[in-house]
């Protein structure tokens, strides 16, 4: 059949080049969802190196918090007390009778000395974050704030609480740190809640205080506002996200929500 | 003795496999060089026929090629797709089932003479089977920075694609090709397209033993 082998072959080729379109643009999509994949994977291998690196800096800004507080207290409490531990016995003469009231009064403040000394030495222990759950370690901070007397901190819970990764919690920790300090130092507030919304897979964290606000807004898009940008990154990083609300007078809300297994 | 011009591509991908051969072990590739060898002696044995068997026709020698190579194959696929044992124990006994088919074929269907268009359908098949198999598991589990391109294991396996969908046709349609005299600027099809897709499958071998010999083994 000679007259119909032009079509015949061009069916063939046809078919083939169809065959091969085909295998090509399989082995082209195979490519393009490989290089979606690797990015996917880069820029997750990324945020794990930018997560890692927070995770030090705060560790590191913990530690010098620390170090900061122990000073402080050796210096303003122990200190104190150990010095009029020792003008009390300096008045002890070998010739003169003993006062004894004076000699308990001493004892009792070298006693309290060693207290506060193993109470700083508790805090100092490294591992203190981890060992407790956010919410302890908070306590401790909050106990530590309000020990001046100058503000009002209280801690609220709602809903079951769950067991959230150690790294999580050190960086949640430093956020509320993190407003804490602001608290302190620009919003001359006098009550700060600090609320723990548990839902299943989400906590959501709500700093709020009472103080003189500022324009959020405003501030967020300047670069000087390094503590706020801070907290939202924090926040991001622990695959969660962060808002900030305030108006001048009408204190400031910290909201931050992170995921959980 | 004659040799065609994609033949020189077969001797040379052979060449390089074997100056790759430790490399191509740590791909889990070694297997490639019974595969080259067997391809080139085929090749050889089918060109000149006449001088070697003193027989008119060269089917029976690609008849044979049909049933030794295909279990080095479905070994070449189990090493590639690097499935569980399990996985592992099911293409095997698929690679028996198909062979058990080529040789009845051989044997009763088709015959030892004719070109045995059956058996060709099938391996096409599987190999295309295969091969998607083994590229789609390598899109999906690899995820290192170097992309898809610098695997050896995709080169090979994206020829080997491309050359069974040609060949399922052409070598399908080989007895009808023949018998009609099918041709394409005065040649007949199969010597027309075969050859080509030939010389691109061995360049691919070629550039996939290369990409073995630069790089190592994640």
């Amino acid at each position: 059949m000679p007259a119909s082998n032009p079509q015949i072959v061009t069916t063939i080729l046809g078919a083939i080049i169809v065959l091969v379109f085909f295998g090509v643009l399989f082995l082209g999509m195979l490519r393009y969802y490989n290089y979606r994949r690797r990015q996917a994977a880069r820029e997750k291998r990324e945020m794990q190196a930018i997560f890692d690196q927070q995770l030090t800096q705060a560790r590191l800004e913990i530690q010098e918090q620390t170090f900061t507080y122990l000073a402080e207290e050796i210096h303003d409490n122990v200190g104190q007390l150990l010095s009029l531990a020792k003008i009390q016995l300096s008045s002890f003469k070998e010739e003169e009778t003993i006062d004894f009231p004076l000699l308990h009064e001493a004892r009792e403040n070298v006693g309290r000395s060693l207290q506060e000394l193993r109470d700083l030495a508790k805090g100092m222990h490294t591992g203190h974050i981890r060992a407790f759950n956010i919410r302890q370690a908070l306590d401790d901070e909050v106990q530590r704030i309000t020990r001046t007397g100058t503000i009002a901190i209280s801690v609220t819970s709602e809903g079951e609480e769950y067991r959230i990764k150690d790294d999580t919690q050190l960086i949640l920790f430093r956020i509320i740190q993190e407003c804490l300090q602001n608290c302190l130092k620009h919003a001359a507030a006098s009550n700060i809640n600090i609320g723990f919304t548990w839902f299943p897979g989400q906590l959501r964290i709500r700093v709020r205080d009472d103080g003189k606000g500022f324009d959020a807004d405003r501030t967020l898009a300047q670069p000087t506002g390094l503590g706020l940008h801070n907290i939202l990154n924090r926040a991001r990083l622990t695959g969660g996200s962060g808002v900030i609300q305030s108006r001048p007078g009408e204190g400031t809300v910290v909201t931050v929500q992170v995921p959980f297994e | 003795m004659e040799i065609k011009y994609y033949q020189y591509f077969q001797l040379f991908s052979l060449l390089l496999a074997l100056i790759c051969r430790k490399r191509l072990n740590s791909f889990s590739l070694g297997i490639m060089i019974p595969i080259l060898i067997l391809d080139n002696l085929t090749e050889i044995l089918g060109s000149n026929h006449l001088s070697v068997f003193h027989t008119r026709g060269n089917y029976f020698v690609y008849n044979i090629y049909f049933i030794l190579s295909t279990p080095l194959f479905f070994l070449l696929f189990a090493s590639m797709l690097d499935g569980t044992p399990r996985d592992k124990r099911r293409l095997l006994g698929s690679g028996v089932i198909l062979e058990t088919f080529l040789l009845i074929n051989y044997f009763f269907i088709q015959g030892q003479t004719e070109f045995d268009t059956f058996s060709a359908q099938l391996i096409c098949l599987a190999c295309i089977i295969l091969s998607c198999l083994v590229l789609t598991r390598l899109a999906v589990r690899k995820d290192d920075e170097s992309g898809l391109l610098h695997d050896p294991v995709f080169w090979i396996n994206a020829v080997l694609l491309l050359f069974n969908l040609v060949s399922l046709i052409v070598l399908g349609m080989h007895k009808f090709i023949v018998e009609n005299k099918l041709e394409i600027a005065n040649l007949n099809l199969y010597r027309a397209i075969m050859p080509a897709a030939n010389a691109i499958l061995y360049s691919g071998y070629s550039y996939a033993f290369l990409l073995c010999q630069l790089q190592t083994r994640k």
